[in-house]
């Protein structure tokens, strides 16, 4: 039996061939033992699986379940706040500034070209410093967009666990 | 004449453009950037402890923390504050009566990030927070548990 | 304040309720139907936590969008679609980050489902329901992706080939080839189970 004659089986107990093909694909079936044999294998997988989903449950209670369902459709819902109107000397600015190709493409350049601001350096640097023993690592998610600090330094509290540093697995 | 004109009338524009710049007035003030700070408690139980009124946590940081290498099942958020803060100025957002987050606003999407526990300097952190990103502080807690603070940067 | 009781209304009502922002019947609602949509989900993703999120977010969607539901189908197909795309979603980001798998490979080769020997016995025959379950379970935790995928929207969503195509963005021969896979696959390991379990 070739792939494409095990296709047309699998088909024939779909209903998915065409009446001819179909009564051909009986007529098959009737003479041929092992056609026979592959159909009554994939319909016992078909008998298998029915029924399957019946009785799964959601492994959370109605509330529980409900309330995060809720706060998420009411967050979502939040309008988002207003954008800030532009100043008056920016509309003023640009009432000003001429079409002039010129003068707008040095703006342009200006303003890409800044000083150093209260912190320093340039933009996309990372930099940490932590107590010496807060055991501070770092692990960085790019494809996430997430940067996790972890500080491994044992909890506050007499319940806490002992002396050993906590650990992420 | 009128290509005399509209060469001094260019030139008179030009001049008022930079004198613009050269006052540095050039940029708009930085606007707000907004933040949403979390305060989050890690747990394996499926509910917080008797008494405590903590919700679930938001669907988007807690897919965002599934990624992360942290092994509690579930997040309940203890407490949430909306900042907003502008280029060279900090906000302070406590995390409890002994902890304190400092957030200070560099340039563009740069942040410094302070925790200090018990009015120590616990770790100081500078990076970029683009749109949509978090960086999250965390550490044991008591019984098992973790404690995150998340900041999350809002489109 | 009197509060509405919405346990006896049917779908219909509910979902007209919901539309007029009625919150309490959309919760009815996702009562109702939440074993099952979580069911759906769970059955594609094999992963309770995953199928739980994906569940909740098909919820907020179906909120969203409950005034574009015009009734051409049951709420409940409706929902079951939702939560179905946005597994599929779901799926192709974790295909984006995992290598091609073996099987996936061999499918595409073509040789591997021929290979395997007819299973003569019926190897869930005499099975009580629960333990059955189980071992589908098993089994299905043990087919890629895209074969549990086109074998959950045929077997329980009852997609026809064509329409598993559009669904999956594949051939109809495509579909036609991982389903046979997928399920030649779900009978060897089921007998293989059914071997372990009477060793």
């Amino acid at each position: 039996m070739d792939h494409d004659e095990q296709l047309k089986l699998q088909a024939f107990l779909d209903g998915e061939l065409p009446e001819g093909e179909a009564r051909e694909a009986a007529e098959w079936v009737a003479r041929d033992r092992e056609a026979a044999a592959m159909l009554e294998e994939l319909r016992h997988t078909r008998e298998a699986l029915a029924g399957f989903e019946t009785g799964t449950q959601l492994p959370e209670s109605r509330e529980f379940f409900w309330s995060k369902v809720q706060r998420e459709i009411q967050r979502r819902e939040t309008p988002a706040p207003e954008p800030a109107r532009a100043p008056l000397f920016t509309v003023l600015r640009r009432f000003l500034v001429p079409a002039s190709a010129l003068a707008l493409v040095f703006a342009a350049t200006v303003m890409v070209i800044r000083p150093a601001g209260p912190l320093g350096g340039t933009a996309g640097t990372e930099i940490e410093t932590a107590l010496s023993d807060s055991g501070a690592f770092t692990y960085r998610d790019y494809s996430a967009g997430t940067t996790l600090v972890w500080l491994t330094y044992p909890a506050d509290n007499e319940d806490a666990e002992s002396d050993e540093i906590g650990t992420l697995e | 004449m009128r290509a005399k004109l509209g060469r001094t009338i260019g030139v008179g524009w030009f001049a008022i453009a930079l004198a613009l710049l050269a006052g540095g007035q050039v940029n708009a003030p930085a606007a707000d950037m907004k933040l949403q700070a979390f305060l989050l408690w890690g747990t394996d139980d499926s509910k917080p402890p008797e008494g405590k009124d903590y919700k679930p946590v938001q669907l988007d940081v807690r897919q965002k923390l599934k990624d992360l290498p942290l092994k509690w099942t579930n997040w309940f958020e203890v407490r949430h504050k909306d900042i907003g803060v502008v280029q060279g100025a900090t906000s302070p957002v406590p995390i409890s009566e002994k902890c304190q987050l400092n957030v200070t606003r560099g340039i563009g999407p740069e942040l410094e990030v302070t925790l200090i526990g018990k009015g120590k300097e616990v770790v100081r952190r500078k990076q970029a927070l683009p749109k949509g990103e978090m960086l999250v502080l965390g550490g044991n807690a008591p019984n098992s548990t973790a404690w995150l603070v998340v900041l999350k940067r809002l489109e | 304040m009197t509060v509405k009781d919405h346990s006896s209304a049917d779908d219909q009502a509910l979902v007209r309720a919901a539309q007029r922002g009625d919150m309490a019947a959309f919760e009815e609602l996702v009562a109702r139907h939440r074993d099952k949509l979580y069911a759906r989900a769970y059955s594609m993703m094999h992963n309770e936590e995953e199928a739980i999120d994906l569940s909740q977010e098909a919820w907020v969607k179906g909120w969203q969008r409950l005034r574009q539901f015009q009734g051409e189908s049951s709420f409940g197909t409706w929902m079951t679609r939702i939560v179905i795309n946005l597994c599929l979603d779901q799926l192709r980001k974790h295909k984006r980050q995992r290598t091609e798998s073996i099987e996936a490979m061999d499918e595409e080769s073509g040789g591997v489902e021929r290979q395997m020997p007819v299973v003569m016995v019926n190897p869930t025959a005499g099975l009580e329901r629960g333990e059955l379950r189980q071992r589908i379970d098993r089994a299905l935790g043990q087919l890629s992706y895209e074969h549990r995928t086109v074998l959950v929207l045929h077997e329980f969503e009852e997609m026809e080939y064509k329409e598993i195509a559009k669904t999956m963005g594949c051939s109809i021969g495509t579909v036609m080839s991982r389903l046979f896979y997928a399920r030649r696959k779900l009978a060897v390991l089921l007998a293989d189970l059914k071997k372990q379990d009477s060793v």
